[in-house]
């Protein structure tokens, strides 16, 4: 069922067109871990690859070849008819350009200008034409208005694209990158998107992300434990199940379908549930709403030291029990809504824990009632082993020994980590440290449950995985996501943020149904459900031909 | 703590500034040209955790770490504190530019010692290493502290008074930067264990460690 | 009450009010300085510890004086040699000279005095500490006065030492404020190349722009991590448990930063990286920087020359 390389290329374009040629090439790491096996491969001028595979299976290692960061062990490998040696090595350094995840490796130079101005002058080029190829991309990126800033005064998606014009600047034959959605929301992925889909060269993409591979690659590369696995077009790739499912990257459990009309929004009139204020002249408040919430924040605002504003005005009540989720675009003060809950930040207005009024004291045991799980696990875990990890909240609880030793024990279970004990959490995969900083939380028993961007960065079989586990949990949960599947699949109650303030209040399917709000907010999923649909049309008709 | 400008006599700083420049320049040959960007990344790091206080009592104390970072890089680590310190006293004013040669033998020397100090004994067991990095954490703060002192007495009699303080003053740091130290070298023994092998320069030149196995 | 011993020392009983009126006179300064700290604490953190959150050193350094259109390399190398003059003062009307000269170079330079106030405040710990130590402590001189405070008639306040010690902080102070115009004038690369030319090694140069980079990197991760602490109930304390956690923190961090290495090399690498860090040749020092160095120093050599020569008869 494995095909064998370059079917594709059969109908693929001209060999005069051909710039790489590998032959047999393998590679072995010094500690013994034998990274490649007998690679044949060819790249064209033109070619738009998606690199696929599970972690571990070698794309990375791969794509080191291609650029010369690796010295070649045994096999071949040409590029434009040229052997590889030391000699072709910078050449290939230059000519290869490859965006590793973090932007902050490529960002090593004080301002985002001498970033970008590194790579030209490398090359020996004149100040003015540094300095002129240098403006034009940070104009293509958008970011000439940043030019002279250092590069911690960025957002994520702005360092991501100021990483990527550093590579662009130096004109390179072949673009690689190496997860490049990682992290990024669903409107810098378009930017991204729209970037590459400029670019003139050959690209070359490791990614988890399907969807978006699909969109701008034609050729799908699978690799699997060092080996090409397949070799064919992304089409190909996509509409055949068993192979997706046998390289972790299945992704059809999340098919989820959002048609509908787009309906008016509820407007302004909210609710509280606890007398604190008078009702204002202009009778925006709704009457009373019955049940006794968790929690409730009630025209709460929260402006960080230098002035710029968090929140404002944010009125939730957050029922016991229900799973809500937040979404809006980034700076959209989610995060910063995060951290008034957790605590961390000090607002302004009402805000009611359980129906007490929040204090000075209640407020320093906040942490005790809210969990929480960031986006990226390595800000959250430091302890060298698992069962440490999770007692670790616990233990700063000063509870009982043997309470501990239970509750660990517990939250290993409900994460389905049991038996991960005395593994080191740094050597876990993404998909397993997630799971194990769920765990780190829910070992204090919480009573909400706050999740940052859970799914992000993770493939999809730990997605799955994860949504499994999630759904298992029944405290409050409140998720912060960009991820359309996890909020129709867990959540009843949808809140959107836009500019630190809350601007929808409503059930989920209501949500779902309001293409206008997720266009307006940069949310594109509705884009995303065409692809996928397509997606699913491709993989019927590949099941109804095998039948 | 550190010394600041105008402290010590214009002989005294001079001198130390020849001894570090000295320093440096044997760093430099001996160090390999492309291990000098790791070292400086390490750098960053070792400049960051120096930033941080710990409670002790009503007051509070921040780490000196010049045995840690004699036993992360070894002979690299004087290179790297001189930086760090060159750093500290353009940003933050934490010694001066007139004392920095100074501070860098205060710092710089000790984390020498302790690096070779540190890989001598520090054999292959969890406990052997846990031992030799308090061992290192705690000499490393004793010798910078008694270095500190050296320097107020040969500046005069009347400097006396402020050395004996500072060597007392130094005296629960040693023992919370032993503390912090083992658990340091322990988590690290455990978790990345290679990283104690030997400094960054030797760390996998090119041929790097199967970096697929990071990806999230 | 004022007694003359026999070794001419001069040594003056305080009563309790002039000595509270005294005590007061060098609180004053030490107050100050505390004060300083307090509110840039205040300013910088909520709660718990103090953050010293990295300053950015060139953010100023668009504008237009004195300073900001002295060629780096000239205003490096000659600033430094006269710090190097002023550390060489010893009485102490000259350092208080030195410390008026470096307050007008600060507000010359047209630039915040915040970040130079927090400079005076960083050293405040260290300086203090001289200024309550050394009185009680210097070696006697013939001649000298001794202060004896009600209370502490075992430990002689010695009003030498006092204006030794004085002396110090007013040296540092002096050099302290010359920072700012110094190295907060020029962008950080130009200011930092500029010290390549008057003798540091250019590698060096390069490893110290690379860690700064890294700095604000491995700051964010470490607040980062610290805010996922918190919420997880960490509390610092003086105990064990805090210290290992502390250093599984601190692992953490050396560890991440390790890796990182590896990464940020391969980076540089793939744009071309040879070993050196691409410079374009910068501005030639004209004769109007060189004047300007040399007035600096002539400023230096006089407060030197001053002092040392022998006064007259």
């Amino acid at each position: 069922m494995h095909l064998s390389s370059s079917d594709y290329h059969l109908n693929g374009p001209a060999v005069a067109d051909l710039l790489f040629a590998i032959e047999g090439l393998s590679f072995v790491y010094p500690d013994g871990n034998q990274a490649l096996t007998d690679i044949a491969l060819s790249i064209s001028k033109g070619d738009r690859i998606a690199l696929v595979g599970k972690n571990g299976s070698g794309k990375s290692t791969l794509v080191k070849h291609l650029n010369g960061l690796l010295p070649l062990q045994s096999g071949s490998l040409r590029y434009r008819e040229k052997k590889t040696g030391p000699s072709i090595q910078s050449v290939l350094r230059q000519e290869i350009g490859i965006l590793f995840q973090d932007p902050e490796n490529h960002l090593f130079c004080n301002t985002i200008f001498e970033n970008v101005a590194f790579g030209p002058m490398n090359q020996g080029r004149s100040r003015d034409e540094v300095e002129e190829l240098v403006r034009g991309c940070l104009e293509t990126v958008g970011l000439s208005h940043l030019m002279y800033k250092p590069a911690h005064l960025l957002s994520y998606g702005q360092k991501k694209r100021a990483a990527l014009a550093s590579i662009l600047v130096m004109k390179p034959e072949v673009l690689i990158l190496d997860e490049p959605t990682a992290n990024l929301d669903p409107k810098q992925e378009r930017i991204l998107k729209e970037l590459l889909a400029g670019f003139p060269g050959t690209l070359i993409i490791i990614d988890h992300d399907l969807l978006f591979l699909y969109d701008i690659c034609e050729r799908a590369v699978v690799l699997a434990d060092g080996r090409i696995h397949h070799d064919y077009s992304i089409r190909e790739l996509v509409s055949s199940q068993n192979s997706l499912k046998e390289h972790g990257l299945d992704f059809t459990f999340r098919f989820a379908c959002c048609g509908g009309q787009h309906k008016p929004a509820p407007t302004s009139p909210h609710q509280h549930y606890h007398f604190s204020h008078d009702h204002g002249k202009n009778g925006a408040h709704a009457p009373a709403v019955p049940e006794a919430p968790i929690l409730e924040l009630q025209h709460f605002n929260y402006q960080y030291p230098d002035g710029t504003i968090g929140i404002s005005d944010i009125n939730l009540i957050v029922y016991p029990g229900e799973t809500l989720a937040v979404v809006g675009e980034n700076g959209a003060g989610k995060s910063t809504l995060a951290a008034c809950l957790l605590g961390l930040n000090h607002g302004e207005g009402y805000f009611f824990s359980k129906g007490k009024k929040m204090d000075c004291r209640l407020h320093r045991a906040l942490w005790r009632q809210v969990g929480m799980v960031f986006q990226n696990t390595a800000d959250q875990l430091f302890c060298p082993s698992c069962w440490e990890e999770v007692a670790f909240g616990p233990q700063q609880m000063k509870l009982p020994a043997i309470e501990i030793k239970e509750r660990v024990a517990e939250a290993l279970h409900s994460v389905q980590l049991t038996g991960y004990e005395h593994r080191i959490p740094l050597h876990l995969s993404g998909g397993e440290r997630k799971r194990l900083a769920i765990a780190a939380a829910l070992s204090m028993h919480p009573e909400i449950l706050l999740l940052d961007e859970p799914t992000a960065s993770l493939d999809p079989k730990s997605q799955e995985l994860l949504l499994k586990i999630l759904e298992k949990l029944d405290m409050t949960k409140i998720i912060i996501t960009h991820d359309m599947f996890f909020i129709r699949n867990l959540s009843k109650r949808t809140i959107v943020m836009h500019q630190g303030r809350i601007i929808r209040d409503y059930p989920t399917p209501a949500f779902l149904a309001d293409k206008h709000i997720q266009a307006s907010n940069g949310l594109d999923y509705t884009y995303k459900n065409t692809c996928l649909e397509e997606i699913m049309d491709l993989q019927r008709n590949h099941t109804a031909a095998a039948g | 703590m550190h010394i600041s400008d105008g402290v010590l006599p214009t002989t005294i700083s001079l001198a130390a500034y020849a001894a570090t420049a000295l320093g440096i320049g044997l760093s430099l040959k001996i160090l390999r040209q492309e291990d000098l960007p790791k070292i400086a990344v390490v750098t960053s790091s070792f400049f960051v955790a120096s930033l941080i206080h710990l409670p002790l009592g009503p007051t509070s104390v921040h780490l000196l770490l010049p045995g840690i970072v004699g036993a992360l890089l070894g002979p690299a680590a004087f290179l790297s504190i001189t930086i760090g310190l060159f750093l500290q006293s353009i940003l933050f004013q934490f010694g001066g530019l007139t004392a920095l040669g100074a501070n860098a033998m205060m710092m710089g020397l000790p984390a020498l010692f302790c690096g070779f100090l540190f890989r001598a004994i520090r054999g292959t067991t969890l406990l052997t290493n846990t031992v030799a990095g308090a061992v290192a954490g705690g000499l490393g703060t004793l010798l910078a502290a008694t270095i500190l002192a050296g320097f107020l007495y040969t500046s005069g009699e009347n400097f006396f008074g402020v050395a004996k303080l500072a060597l007392v003053a130094h005296i629960p740091v040693i023992i919370i930067e032993a503390a912090v130290s083992a658990f340091i070298i322990s988590f690290i023994f455990r978790v990345k264990p290679e990283m104690l092998h030997s400094a960054p320069r030797q760390q996998h030149g090119i041929t790097g460690h199967p970096s697929d196995h990071c990806h999230d | 009450m004022t007694e003359i011993l026999p070794e001419s020392r001069i040594i003056i009983h305080l009563s309790v009010m002039a000595s509270i009126w005294l005590t007061s006179l060098v609180v004053l300064p030490v107050a100050l300085l505390t004060a300083i700290t307090f509110l840039r604490k205040k300013k910088t953190q909520q709660k718990g510890q103090p953050d010293w959150s990295i300053p950015t050193l060139d953010n100023h350094a668009d504008r237009n004086s004195f300073f900001h259109n002295w060629n780096p390399a000239a205003k490096v190398a000659s600033l430094l040699l006269y710090c190097f003059l002023i550390v060489s003062l010893k009485t102490f009307a000259c350092s208080v000279t030195a410390l008026v000269i470096s307050l007008f170079a600060v507000y010359f330079s047209k630039l915040p005095w915040l970040p130079s106030l927090q400079r005076l405040a960083a050293m405040s710990g260290f300086l203090i500490m001289f200024l309550l130590v050394i009185p009680f402590s210097s070696r006697e001189q013939p001649g000298e006065t001794l202060l004896i405070f009600p209370l502490l008639s075992r430990f002689p306040f010695h009003l030498n030492g006092f204006f030794l010690a004085l002396t110090i902080v007013i040296k540092a102070c002096a050099i302290a404020l010359l920072m700012e115009p110094m190295l907060g004038t020029s962008s950080l690369s130009a200011t930092l190349q500029g010290f390549t030319r008057i003798g540091v090694p250019v590698p060096i140069i390069q490893m110290i722009l690379l860690t700064h980079r890294y700095i604000f990197v491995f700051h964010q991760e470490m607040v980062r991590m610290q805010r996922s602490m918190k919420v997880r109930g960490y509390t610092a304390r003086t105990d064990v448990l805090t210290m290992k956690t502390m250093g599984n923190f601190f692992g953490m961090l050396f560890i991440s930063s390790y890796d990182r290495t590896q990464k940020v090399y391969e980076a540089m690498l793939c744009r071309g990286y040879k070993g050196i860090f691409p410079t374009f040749h910068t501005r030639e020092i004209s004769g109007k920087d060189l004047a300007k160095g040399g007035i600096w120093i002539m400023i230096g050599l006089v407060l030197l020359l001053i002092e040392r020569l022998p006064s007259a008869p």
